[in-house]
């Protein structure tokens, strides 16, 4: 009976309560009054308002304004590599200089090359540092655009009119995202060109030809196989965590054949930029597999490749007679010295793709570059630090080069180094790079014979000296989950097909297709085309 | 004495069978485990180029110290990473191992009533965790740590995994009957810990404070994430970043115009085990009579 | 029958049983749980949303989001999402939690009352859980009011207000909570139990004990662990860590897109095989060592078998890589030395787990076996002397002696190692395999598969957050369950 009356009363309640809540869920019929509440204009004056007031007061002032230096304060100078071990003795030399002149103090602080990536992104996550050193290896452009750092255009305009007239808003523009300003460019142009590194002294030797094309390539590995058996030909490495077309890093040979490749499977005409053409449906494709396939056939790289690690010395230690993807000019001139340490027999020679395709542009003004992290207390103050940092000579030569005399010394123009605790821009500062200021080393001039004959090649492009996709970022929120899939099958298929691991090339060619498509390439290409397309649009590429 | 005893009596078959199995497969085995850190070593006494064409051996290829070289360049501060990474291990050893104890004997006393609670609670952040940037926010930004020698070692005084190993040593070596007539008598929970539990967990304090102090030694992460100078590096963070700085600064040349001196990459790797294996194998004896030889448990009983 | 003759007899008397009272007093928190269960249930809603037009407005809200008039602790995420609003999203996520856990003791509870399970200690366990529970309630709603005022100030409106259920719930609650602990303070009398007081006056010591423990595991784990939220958030710079948009599961889609199931499949079964064939070797190599009588042999060869732990994955690479490659590599070059063919070990999948549980075993062989060589070490020789006299050979003497001892050991390591099931050893398959996307059928764990998508774009700490609460979920739920069923079988055994 009690468990009667008890079940009732608990019925009762359930009723009365639900009673009471039925009106609830009836109350709000989805109440989403979407078109008519924004075009309602009695909120609408408000806002704008608000927001308009504050832009009009800086540019009101006709000066600059006056940087406000009362308080002495630490800004913190975040770079990517190792600290040198002489510091702490440059930047006391330099803080004299900016106590002075700003009653500030820098602090340089360092990633070291472990886990920098990471550091770098904590830092900027946490607020740990004011200036920070920015690259497009380091995700600059992603960065921007997610607001990790502050805008500079009016800061450079009241703080930094010099360096902003030295850069030219040629430059500065490049740096922009969104629209908006976000880097000091360093001020020192380079030529990234990749390129192919081979062994000169090999070709003179077996009379084989330069490797500057495909087939050329093939006979160069080939002369080497027949005349020495037991050299390695060429050591390969796989790439499993990106969306670009070389899965296998011998297909970064094929830029000899293209100008250029884009992620999902595009290639890149230089002289029709806006048109993407599709790499991984096209017979191309499965010829160059085949190609690779009788690469791997006969030797040329061993059946263990998908494994191997990255091996910087690879070339220099012989266990590859050629290196096609990553190299550009300055590595030349890293293989150069190597060679003559450690094989004076030996000589390598640089190829450019460009000088075979005639595509060969500048590097990109982001490549190198200083950014004030958002949340910087002193902005005002940074920015006209970094001025003086980059437009000052003698200051800007401490940095780079430290204590003139203690650290180093010029002879006939030229920069030596006196002590092993702070080399030439040992605190990598590359960022801070300014061409009339660089101390030139030994090797540069070789360098500057390179870069002025790229030069001429880039002269003849249709869009000359320009790096057509190079502050392109693809914004794949949109689509990224469909990506990650991409990814993923990428990783697992594209590095065997161009690695020539598979059996039936058709085959696996079909298959990889296949998963792509499953995966949802289709959606990512839809929204990748178009944000070039528009990319192309805003800087007249046609 | 009891060994003494069986001795003499002759012995059956089945233990002459396990004596040639143990003495067997232990010497197999040891072979096994051996071999590699021969190859290691011999490894890292050879010529890098050499190494990397022909591959390994037990004996060292075209001997050449330069990858020993390259480690001790600046002996000064490899000097000071041993000192600090001493240091880190001798301090977070003693600390965590004192934390671990109490709050292992704590969750092992039947009397306390919350100690499955605790245990779940311990437990659980070894399942759920916020990932990287929380942590170190926690540290760097909330308790503004980064930089210090503190920041080192105190996130691995200890883990959950540690918290329970000990407990079970506690709850194995110390029958609640003891504990229990202790409690009688009037002791307190203090008196418990250090007259009766502690002297008979010599093991498990063993084996807890070597897995501490192994994992202090190893340890490069927290350098990598914390430190911001040199002076505080740990051993291992100083021997892994010279070899990433050696890959990434040939891999970064195509921003820097950077004469760097070629590291031997190869055999620095296989030097740097050599490097910071050796000192712990020379210490190891020392704990190693824990495992290897019994402790008198009469301490207790008598 | 009682209860009712007293009824018959007077109201006053009535009150004055404490069988009765107690009944009345149930009753009248069942009725409260009851109530206050109703009002936190998803469909009453505790915020009332009044000048929607405004609102979107002043969050620039886009036009097609839907946003309703009202909302509930459980959809008011969704309110976040559509908003756009991130900074709402942390409290909004916490209060749902908070609310999820009071509708669940309040449901506990009536389960409790229905069903007659009132455990094993009188009412107390009823009890406490009705405490818990509307503790819990209390907690919710005023931090429901709490949130409101937060959310206005945040975002510069006065246009969130609480409903009229929110208020009535800490009113319910409250006076349910008082009638608990009434009832509460005399059946503790009855039972001779005692609280938390008592018992910590009691045991100070031990209390004091805990402190560092305590101090730690909240500096370093439980605070940090609010990052678990980021996993449902799509972070940007702009917003900051915990105003970032708030996306609902968005970040958990890669995993689906990905073969979960072989993933999932992968990580486990290797991970069953590591923690048992681990734990079966190590005991195994531990009696062995034991067993040795020289004490040179004991210390030589167990020092030998620790050394293969000091080798770091980094070199187990090159190892590895010099043992199986294909034209130079160690065991081909025996190969074709003997008249073999060479075999393609870095295009053949199925040679891989083994070699990975191999190299893995041989990795953590040392390390492992030391907990039980320290434990077998505790064990009194007692026990072996008396075997001894009676006759045992040394077979027997393991079989019924060691290995009964090391159980509670092994069953506690296992169960530890369960809860990271879905936690693959990255180290192990990453140095192993590299990027042989051949092998990947074989050989790709979880881990491997979030380390290659976070690498392949940049701020992607939503994702590696959700495959961990996936793995830690996942984790948790197996834990739990065995911990259940082996804290039935033998509590000794239990983990927590």
């Amino acid at each position: 009976m009690k468990r009667f009356v008890s079940l009732m009363l608990v019925l009762l309640m359930v009723l009365v309560f639900s009673g009471c809540t039925a009106q609830q869920v009836q109350a709000p019929p989805a109440d989403d009054t979407p078109e008519e509440s924004a075009t309602q204009p009695e909120t609408q004056e408000e806002a704008p308002a608000d927001t308009e007031t504050e832009p009009e007061e800086t540019p009101d002032e006709t000066g600059a304004p006056e940087l406000d230096t009362s308080e002495l304060v630490t800004l913190v100078f975040y770079l990517c590599g190792d600290e040198p071990n002489d510091t702490a003795v440059v930047e006391d030399a330099l803080n004299e200089r900016m106590v002075e002149k700003f009653n500030t103090k820098l602090d340089f602080q360092f990633t070291t090359w472990t886990d920098y990536t990471t550091k770098y992104n904590n830092t900027l996550t946490t607020g740990g540092a004011d200036l920070v050193y920015i690259a497009g290896w380091l995700n600059y452009h992603t960065l921007a655009a997610s607001g990790a750092f502050l805008e500079l255009d009016d800061l450079m305009n009241n703080y930094a009119p010099e360096l902003r007239a030295r850069a030219g808003e040629d430059t500065l523009n490049m740096c922009r995202v969104g629209g908006e300003l976000y880097a000091v460019p360093n001020l020192w142009p380079e030529y990234v060109s990749t390129g192919i590194s081979y062994r000169q002294d090999l070709v003179e030797k077996y009379s084989l030809p330069v490797p500057d094309s495909l087939e050329n390539l093939g006979a160069y590995f080939q002369g080497i196989k027949d005349n020495d058996p037991d050299q390695p030909i060429y050591y390969g490495t796989a790439d499993t965590n990106s969306v670009d077309c070389t899965g296998f890093d011998i297909a970064e040979a094929l830029v000899i054949k293209y100008d250029g490749f884009m992620d999902y499977g595009y290639i890149f005409d230089a002289d029709n930029p806006s048109v993407l053409t599709d790499y991984f449906w096209s017979d191309d494709f499965v010829e160059d597999c085949k190609l690779f396939k009788t690469w791997a056939d006969a030797g040329y790289w061993t059946r263990s490749s998908l494994s191997n690690e990255n091996n910087t010395d690879a070339y220099k230690n012989g266990l590859t007679t050629a290196i096609v993807s990553g190299q550009n000019p300055n590595k030349h001139i890293t293989n150069m010295n190597d060679f003559a340490n450690e094989h004076p027999d030996w000589e390598t020679k640089y190829l450019a793709y460009g000088e075979v395709t005639g595509y060969i542009c500048p590097s990109h003004a982001t490549q190198n570059g200083t950014s004030i992290v958002r949340g910087c207390k002193y902005p005002e103050r940074a920015m006209a630090v970094l001025q003086y940092l980059m437009m000052d000579e003698e200051t800007n030569r401490l940095v780079q080069c430290g204590i003139e005399g203690t650290h180093y010394e010029i002879q006939d123009g030229l920069y030596v180094n006196l002590s092993e605790d702070y080399g030439y821009e040992a605190m990598d500062t590359w960022n801070l790079r300014v061409n009339e200021f660089k101390l030139p080393q030994g090797t540069d001039t070789i360098l500057q014979e390179m870069f002025d004959y790229y030069a001429t090649i880039g002269e003849k492009c249709k869009y000359p000296n320009v790096n057509i996709g190079g502050d392109f970022s693809e914004d794949y929120s949109a689509y990224e989950a469909e990506r990650t899939a991409v990814v993923n099958v990428r990783a697992q298929y594209l590095p065997p097909l161009q690695a020539g691991f598979v059996d039936d090339v058709d085959a696996a060619v079909e298959e990889f297709r296949t998963k792509m498509l499953e995966a949802g390439l289709e959606k990512c290409r839809e929204g990748y085309l178009a944000q070039w397309d528009a990319y192309c649009q805003e800087h007249d590429y046609v | 004495m009891t060994g003494t005893k069986t001795n003499r009596i002759r012995k059956d078959a089945s233990a002459v069978a396990f004596d040639w199995i143990k003495y067997g497969l232990l010497t197999l085995t040891a072979l096994i485990c051996v071999l590699p850190f021969l190859v290691i070593i011999s490894g890292s006494l050879s010529d890098n180029a050499t190494v990397m064409r022909e591959g390994y051996g037990l004996l060292p290829k075209n001997f050449s110290w330069s990858a020993y070289e390259t480690i001790f360049e600046s002996p000064k501060e490899i000097i000071n990473a041993y000192k600090m990474t001493i240091y880190y291990t001798a301090i977070g050893t003693a600390v965590g191992l004192a934390v671990i104890v109490l709050t292992a004997y704590t969750i092992s006393r039947k009397e306390f009533k919350y100690r499955n609670v605790v245990s779940f609670l311990i437990y659980f952040t070894s399942i759920f965790g916020g990932g990287l940037v929380p942590w170190y926010l926690m540290y760097t930004n909330i308790l503004g740590l980064r930089g210090s020698t503190f920041i080192i070692w105190f996130p691995a005084i200890m883990s959950p995994f540690l918290v329970i190993l000990m407990r079970t040593f506690i709850a194995g070596s110390v029958p609640d009957a003891i504990t229990e007539s202790a409690r009688i008598d009037g002791a307190g929970e203090g008196t418990i810990l250090t007259r009766i539990v502690l002297p008979v967990i010599g093991p498990g304090l063993a084996t807890v404070g070597l897995f501490l102090a192994l994992g202090y030694w190893n340890d490069w992460y927290r350098s990598s994430m914390f430190s911001t100078s040199k002076e505080t590096w740990e051993l291992q963070f100083y021997l892994y970043n010279m070899l990433n700085s050696a890959t990434a600064v040939s891999e970064m040349s195509q921003y820097a115009n950077v004469s760097m001196d070629a590291v031997p990459t190869q055999t620095v790797k296989l030097a740097m085990a050599v490097v910071a294996t050796g000192p712990v194998l020379l210490f190891y004896p020392f704990v190693q009579r824990y495992f290897v030889t019994g402790i008198t448990i009469g301490a207790v009983k008598g | 029958m009682t209860a009712t003759n007293a009824k018959l007899r007077s109201g006053v008397s009535l009150l004055e049983r404490p069988a009765a009272a107690r009944t009345i007093g149930i009753w009248i928190v069942t009725g409260l749980s009851l109530a206050t269960l109703l009002l936190s249930l998803p469909f009453v809603n505790w915020f009332t949303l009044t000048n929607l037009s405004g609102l979107w407005k002043a969050l620039s809200i886009p036009n097609e989001a839907v946003i309703y008039s009202g909302y509930s602790a459980y959809n008011l995420l969704s309110f976040v999402q559509q908003s756009g609003a991130g900074i709402l999203g942390f409290p909004a996520s916490m209060l749902l939690l908070v609310t999820i856990a009071a509708a669940l003791f309040q449901a506990a509870f009536l389960f409790r009352v229905a069903f007659k399970r009132y455990g094993n200690k009188g009412y107390l366990q009823l009890y406490s859980t009705g405490t818990c529970a509307m503790i819990l309630s209390i907690i919710a709603s005023f931090g429901a009011i709490a949130y409101l005022i937060f959310a206005n100030a945040r975002l510069g409106i006065t246009w969130m207000l609480p409903s009229p259920m929110v208020c009535l719930v800490p009113v319910l609650s409250i006076a349910a909570y008082v009638v608990l602990k009434a009832m509460q303070k005399t059946e503790r009398v009855r039972q001779h139990e005692h609280g938390f007081l008592v018992e910590f006056k009691r045991n100070w010591l031990l209390f004091l004990f805990l402190v560092p423990c305590f101090a730690y595991f909240i500096i370093n784990n439980y605070l940090p662990m609010s990052g678990v939220y980021f996993a449902f958030t799509q972070f940007n710079f702009r917003d900051g860590l915990f105003a970032s948009p708030f996306v609902g599961f968005k970040n958990f889609e890669f995993l689906f897109m990905s073969d979960l199931w072989k993933l999932t499949k992968n990580t486990v079964l290797y991970n069953i095989v590591f923690i048992g064939l681990g734990n079966v070797l190590q005991i195994f190599f531990a009696i062995l060592v034991s067993q040795v009588g020289s004490k040179w042999f004991k210390k030589t060869s167990q020092t030998m078998i620790f050394m293969p732990y000091f080798v770091s994955f980094v070199i187990l690479r090159v190892l590895v890589y010099n043992l199986f490659e294909y034209d130079y590599g160690v065991i081909n070059t025996y190969v074709t030395a003997l008249g073999g063919s060479r075999i393609d070990f870095y295009n053949t999948p199925k040679y891989w787990p083994f070699l990975i549980v191999a190299f893995n075993m041989w990795k953590g062989l040392g390390y492992g076996m030391v907990v039980y060589l320290a434990t077998i070490m505790g064990i009194s020789d007692d026990y072996y002397d008396a075997a001894k006299v009676d006759g045992a050979n040394i077979f027997q003497q393991i079989i019924y002696i060691t290995v009964p001892l090391l159980t509670p050991t092994f069953i506690i390591l296992l169960l530890y190692a369960l809860g990271g099931i879905m936690k693959g050893q990255f180290e192990l398959f990453y140095q192993m395999v590299g990027t042989n996307g051949v092998l990947y059928d074989a050989t790709d764990i979880l881990d491997t598969y979030v380390y290659r998508i976070t690498t392949s774009q940049p701020l992607s700490m939503g994702l590696a957050t959700a495959a961990g609460l996936y793995q830690s979920v996942f984790g948790l739920v197996i834990i739990v369950v065995t911990n259940f069923c082996i804290k039935r079988g033998n509590p000794e055994y239990a983990l927590f």
